[in-house]
C-alpha cells in the first residue's frame, strides 16, 4: 500500500504498517483496488436513474453520445446528480434533527432526556411564539419540540428560521423562490425533479437545489443544533485532548463514532456510572476510557470534553491500535468496513440505529423511550471484551494535541464580552468582532469544515489552509472533521497564537481564545450561519457584503454538498478542495463557480492546492474589502 | 479610505515634513549642527530607545530619517499599520528636536513646556510606581465644549492622574481656569501636534530608567510600555491623518486612544465615546486604570495633585 496519502501524518503511517502484518484491509488498499476512476462518472456525465440507462454522455463535445435515451443532455444529467446530492445530504441532517426534536418532545424532568438549556428554550419558546408564562419547562419544551416536528411536513408557509437571517438577505430569498418550506417537502420535489422526465433544465435544477439546500442550513441542521443545545446544553469552552494518543493502554476503550448526540449523550452518561466503571475495574482495567471520531465525537467533546481520537479517515486506524473494546455507532460516516477489519480483533463493532444496519456488526437496538438502560448494556458489552484485547496486537501512537473546544455562538459572544468597553457599547452582541474587521485588524473570517478524502493527503488540505489564513490575520471557525484535523494539529490551543498575523494574535489575546474556533459537528455550521448573519445585521448589510468565506477542504460526503450549496445560498464564498463531480457540464461548472453569483452574491470556487486557495480566498477578501471601503 | 490607509497617508505625511524640517536646517545652520533636547542622558529618547542610535548633530538626524521611513510598510497589516505609528513618532521627535537645534528654548513663547527633562521623570517614578499617580492622561485637539474639556481635567487632577495638555486644549483648560503646572499634574506641552511626542518620551524614558531596558530592544520597551505605563489619549474634534497616525503610535505602545468622534472602533485600542461626560469612565475602564482612594466628597477637588498647590494671599 502507498504510504503517500499519510505522508503528512507520521502518527497514523506507523499503523498502516502494522495493518499489512496483522492482514487488514484499509481504505487505501479498497483505493487501490479501484484502479483509476470512472471518468464519466467523475465528470458527472453517467445517469442510472431509470432502467432505459444506465446512460453516459461523452465528456467530448460534439464527439460520441451527447444525449441519454430520453434526450437529457450532460447539463441536465450533471444537474439531476448534484439535485440528488443536495437531497440526500439535506436529509441526512434532517432526519438527524428530527430524532432530537422527538426526544425533546419526550422530555421529563425525572426521565432520561431533561431540558438542559432553560434559557434557550425560552428564548426559542419566544421566537416561536409559545406561551411560557406559568407554564412547566417540560410542557414548553414538547410545544416547542411539536412546532420543530412540524417543520418537516407542515402543509403550508416556510421554514421559521430563515427570518433569522439578515434583511436583505431574505428579501433575495423571497424573490427568487428560494425560501424552504417544508424540510421533507424540499427533499421529496427534488427528488420527483430528477426523476425520468421532470426537470430538463439545469439551471432550474440548481435552483431547486438551492432552496432544498436551504432547507437544512435554516431549517434541518439549525433545528438540530438550537434543540441539542436545549436538551444537552450549549456547549462552553473546555479543554480536551485530540489524536490517537487518546487511547489508553489499561483502560476499556469505546469509540464513539457518528452524529446524533440524543444517543451519545447516553452513552457519555452510562460511561459515567458508577456501577459500569465498577464493572470495568472488576475485569482488570483502570476505568472506561470513552473517546470520539467524527460529528458524534464533536457533540460530546464540545459539551462533556470527550476527547477525540480521530476524524474520519482515522476510523479504521483506531481499531487497529487493538486495543479498541468496542466502536459503537449511531448514524452516516461510518464505514461499513468496519465490521470487517474488527473481526481483524477483539472490537466489537456495535451497531445500533435502525437507520443504519451494517452486516458483520453486532446490532443492540438503542432505544429512545429506555435510553439510558440501553446504553448501559453496550457499554457493559464494552467491558466484557477487555478480557480478549490481544495484548501482542496493541499498538497506540503516542501522540495527541491538546485542545480548547466548545465555542458555540453563546461562548464567543461571552468572550468577545471582555473586551467591550461598558461606557461606549452594549454587551452580548457581536460588535466587537465586526468592529476589528472593520478596521482591519482582522481581514475576514473563515469556516473551515468538511469530511476527509483520500483524493487528497489526509488534514494537509485543512491545515494547510488554516495556517496560511491565521497567519494572514483571518480568523478562522471549524466544526466536522476539519475541526478534528485542527485540534489535532495544536491550532486549537493558546499557544497557536504565535502562528498568527498581528492583528489576530492581538485580538486572541485580549479576548482570549484559540484563532481556530471549535463550532462543534457538521449540523453545527448553522452556529457558522448565526454568527456571520449577526454581524451582517450589526452593520446594516446582506452576509454577501462581508468578508467572510466558507472551505471545504477535504470534503467527500453528500450533507457537504448541501452544506457548501446552503452556504452559498446564503450569500458566503464557498472554496471547495475537492472538485465536485460537474466538471461534465461546462455550463453547470460556469453557474457554481460564475453566474450564480448574479443569483446571490456568493459563488463557488474549486482549488485543490491548498496554498492557491488560501491565496484566493484572501484575495477575494480584500476585494469584498475594497468594496466595503474598510 | 481604510483606517490602515488613514495611517499610512498620516505617516508618510509627517516623514514628509520631518525631511523637509532637517534639510532646511541643515540648510541654515550645516549639518555638523548640534542636536539635543535639555537635560536628558538620552539623546533623543524615542529614537534612542527604539534604536540604540544616539544623534548629535543635524547630519546624523538624516540616518534617523531613514529609520522613520523603513518603518512605513504600506501593506494591510497590524503590525505594519502600527509600525508605520511609530515612524510618526520618530518624524516627530525629528522635528521637534530640530527646533531646539535652532533656538535655546523653542518654547520660551508659549505655555507649554515642549521637552520634559530627565529629573522632572525621576520626581514621578516613585509616585508611578506605587499608584499614588494612577494613570497618565493625553489630551490632544480642541473640543467642542471647553467646560467639559475642563470638566474632564480636573475630573484626572482630583483622582490623582498626570495630565498633559496638547494643541488647543491648553488654551480652553486656562480659559476655564484650570490651574496647570506640574505640581497641578496638568502639564501643557505644546501647540503643534508634534509636541505630543514630549510625553512618549516620558513613557519611553520611564521604561530606560525604571525598567531597566536596553535601548534598541523595541520588542522590549513595547511590552514594558504596555504593561506598566498606564497611558491613554483622549483627542477632542476632528482627527486629521497625521493624528490618526500618532494615534497608532499610542496604540502601538500600549496605549489606547479614545475620541469624542466616530472612529473605525479596536475594542480595547480605539473608541468612540461622544458622551464627555463618560470620557473618564471610558478612558479608565479601556486602560483598566482603578482608583485605589475612594473619592471624597468635599466642595474643592481634593487630590495629591493640590499638595504643591500654594494659597495665595489674595485668594
Ligand atoms: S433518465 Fe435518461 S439519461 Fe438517465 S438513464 Fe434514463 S434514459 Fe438514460
Ligand atoms: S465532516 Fe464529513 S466525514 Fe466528518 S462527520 Fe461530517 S460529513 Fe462525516
Amino acid at each position: 500500500m502507498s504510504h503517500e496519502v499519510l505522508e503528512f501524518d507520521v502518527v497514523s503511517a506507523s499503523l498502516t504498517e502494522k495493518a499489512k502484518t496483522d492482514g487488514a484491509e484499509l481504505i487505501w488498499d479498497r483505493q487501490q483496488a479501484m484502479k483509476a476512476k470512472c471518468g464519466f462518472g467523475d465528470k458527472g456525465l453517467c445517469c442510472r436513474i431509470c432502467a432505459m440507462g444506465p446512460c453516459r454522455i461523452s465528456p467530448v463535445e460534439g464527439k460520441g453520445a451527447q444525449r441519454g435515451l430520453c434526450g437529457a443532455t450532460a447539463d441536465v444529467i450533471v444537474s439531476r446528480n448534484f439535485a440528488r446530492m443536495v437531497a440526500a445530504g439535506t436529509s441526512a441532517h434532517s432526519d438527524h434533527a428530527r430524532e432530537i426534536a422527538t426526544v425533546m418532545h419526550m422530555s421529563n424532568k425525572d426521565g432520561n432526556y431533561k431540558v438542559k438549556d432553560v434559557g434557550k428554550l425560552l428564548n426559542l419558546a419566544k421566537e416561536w411564539g409559545v406561551e411560557t408564562e406559568g407554564r412547566e419547562n417540560d410542557d414548553i419544551a414538547h410545544e416547542v419540540a411539536e412546532i420543530a416536528l412540524n417543520e418537516f411536513g407542515k402543509p403550508f408557509g416556510t421554514q421559521r428560521f430563515i427570518t433569522r437571517a439578515p434583511e436583505p438577505r431574505q428579501k433575495l430569498w423571497k424573490e427568487k423562490n428560494f425560501e424552504p418550506r417544508a424540510i421533507d417537502r424540499e427533499v421529496v420535489t427534488l427528488m420527483h425533479s430528477t426523476h425520468i422526465g421532470c426537470t430538463g433544465d439545469a439551471d432550474s435544477m440548481l435552483e431547486m437545489s438551492m432552496r432544498t439546500s436551504l432547507a437544512d442550513g435554516w431549517g434541518g441542521s439549525m433545528i438540530g443544533t438550537e434543540l441539542s443545545d436545549i436538551m444537552f446544553g450549549t456547549p462552553t469552552a473546555r479543554g480536551t485532548e485530540a489524536n490517537l494518543g487518546v487511547i489508553e493502554e489499561n483502560m476499556v476503550n469505546i469509540l464513539l463514532h457518528g452524529h446524533n448526540p440524543s444517543f451519545s449523550e447516553m452513552v457519555v452518561l452510562a460511561a459515567e456510572e458508577p456501577e459500569m466503571i465498577a464493572m470495568a475495574k472488576e475485569v482488570g482495567a483502570d476505568g472506561i476510557n470513552l473517546v470520539g471520531m467524527c460529528c458524534t465525537g464533536n457533540e460530546v467533546t464540545m459539551r462533556h470534553g470527550v476527547k477525540i481520537a480521530g476524524n474520519f479517515y482515522q476510523q479504521e486506524l483506531a481499531v487497529l491500535t487493538g486495543a479498541m473494546e468496542a466502536v459503537i455507532v449511531d448514524v452516516q460516516c461510518i464505514f461499513p468496513a468496519l465490521a470487517r477489519l474488527s473481526d481483524c480483533y477483539h472490537t466489537k463493532f456495535i451497531t445500533t440505529s435502525p437507520k443504519a444496519k451494517i452486516t458483520g456488526s453486532t446490532y443492540i437496538e438503542f432505544s429512545e423511550e429506555h435510553a439510558l438502560e440501553s446504553t448501559k448494556t453496550i457499554v457493559r458489552e464494552a467491558i466484557m471484551n477487555y478480557a480478549n484485547r490481544d495484548r501482542s496486537k496493541v499498538l497506540i501512537p503516542q501522540a495527541k494535541s491538546k485542545a480548547l473546544v466548545g465555542y458555540s455562538v453563546e461562548t464567543v459572544i461571552q468572550h468577545l464580552d471582555k473586551v467591550v468597553n461598558s461606557h461606549t457599547d452594549v454587551f452580548n452582541t457581536v460588535k466587537p468582532l465586526s468592529d476589528v474587521i472593520w478596521a482591519g485588524v482582522l481581514r475576514g473570517a473563515a469556516g473551515i469544515v468538511g469530511c476527509n478524502n483520500p483524493q487528497v493527503k489526509h488534514d494537509k488540505s485543512h491545515v494547510t489552509i488554516m495556517k496560511e489564513l491565521i497567519k494572514n490575520d483571518v480568523i478562522v471557525v471549524t466544526t466536522g472533521c476539519a475541526a478534528q484535523a485542527a485540534a489535532k494539529a495544536g491550532l486549537m490551543t493558546m499557544e497557536a497564537k504565535e502562528l498568527c498575523g498581528r492583528g489576530l494574535k492581538e485580538v486572541c489575546e485580549r479576548v482570549g481564545i484559540p484563532p481556530v474556533l471549535h463550532m462543534g459537528s457538521c449540523v453545527d455550521i448553522s452556529r457558522i450561519l448565526d454568527i456571520v448573519g449577526r454581524v451582517a445585521i450589526e452593520r446594516g448589510l446582506d452576509n454577501s457584503d462581508l468578508p467572510v468565506v466558507g472551505v471545504a477542504p477535504e470534503w467527500m460526503s453528500e450533507k457537504a454538498v448541501a452544506i457548501g450549496t446552503y452556504v452559498v445560498t446564503s450569500g458566503i464564498d464557498t472554496y471547495l478542495g475537492v472538485t465536485p463531480q460537474v466538471l461534465g457540464s461546462e455550463h453547470f461548472t460556469d453557474m457554481l463557480t460564475n453566474t450564480i453569483e448574479e443569483k446571490v452574491g456568493a459563488r463557488f470556487t474549486f482549488e485543490e492546492d491548498p496554498v492557491v486557495c488560501a491565496q484566493l480566498i484572501l484575495d477575494r477578501m480584500e476585494e469584498k474589502r475594497d468594496r466595503l471601503g474598510i | 479610505m481604510s483606517l490602515f490607509d488613514l495611517i499610512y497617508a498620516g505617516s508618510n505625511a509627517a516623514w514628509g515634513l520631518a525631511e523637509q524640517t532637517v534639510a532646511d536646517a541643515i540648510q541654515q545652520k550645516g549639518k555638523d549642527q548640534k542636536v539635543a533636547f535639555p537635560s536628558t542622558a538620552y539623546s533623543l529618547p524615542v529614537i534612542y530607545s527604539a534604536t540604540g542610535m544616539k544623534i548629535n548633530t543635524l547630519g546624523d538626524l538624516e540616518t534617523a530619517l531613514g529609520v522613520a521611513k523603513s518603518l512605513i510598510v504600506e501593506e494591510e497589516d497590524l503590525g505594519k499599520a502600527l509600525n508605520a505609528g511609530l515612524s510618526t513618532a520618530v518624524s516627530a521627535e525629528i522635528i521637534e528636536s530640530v527646533k531646539y537645534a535652532l533656538q535655546e528654548d523653542p518654547y520660551e513663547d508659549e505655555p507649554g513646556i515642549g521637552f520634559v527633562p530627565d529629573p522632572v521623570i525621576r520626581s514621578l517614578g516613585v509616585p508611578l510606581v506605587t499608584g499614588d499617580i494612577p494613570g497618565i492622561a493625553v489630551l490632544l485637539g480642541e473640543s467642542e465644549s471647553p467646560e467639559e474639556l475642563a470638566a474632564i481635567v480636573k475630573d484626572y487632577q482630583s483622582k490623582g492622574l498626570l495630565t498633559f495638555l496638547v494643541g488647543k486644549t491648553i488654551d480652553q483648560a486656562m480659559e476655564q481656569d484650570v490651574k496647570l503646572g506640574l505640581e497641578m499634574r496638568v502639564i501643557p506641552i505644546g501647540y503643534d501636534v508634534t509636541s505630543v511626542i514630549h510625553v512618549v518620551s516620558v513613557a519611553v524614558r520611564a521604561a530606560l530608567i525604571f525598567g531597566a531596558l536596553k535601548p534598541g530592544d523595541l520588542a522590549g520597551l513595547l511590552e514594558y510600555t504596555k504593561q506598566r505605563v498606564p497611558a491613554f489619549v483622549n483627542t477632542f474634534g476632528p482627527l486629521n491623518e497625521v493624528v490618526v497616525s500618532a494615534g497608532a503610535g499610542a496604540i502601538a505602545l500600549g496605549f489606547p486612544v479614545i475620541a469624542d468622534i466616530d472612529v473605525p472602533e479596536v475594542p480595547g485600542a480605539l473608541l468612540t465615546q461622544k458622551d464627555r461626560s463618560l470620557t473618564v469612565k471610558t478612558s479608565l475602564e479601556t486602560r483598566e486604570i482603578k482608583i485605589k482612594v475612594k473619592e471624597i466628597d468635599i466642595p474643592v477637588a481634593f487630590a495629591a495633585a493640590f499638595e504643591g498647590e500654594r494659597i495665595r494671599k489674595d485668594a
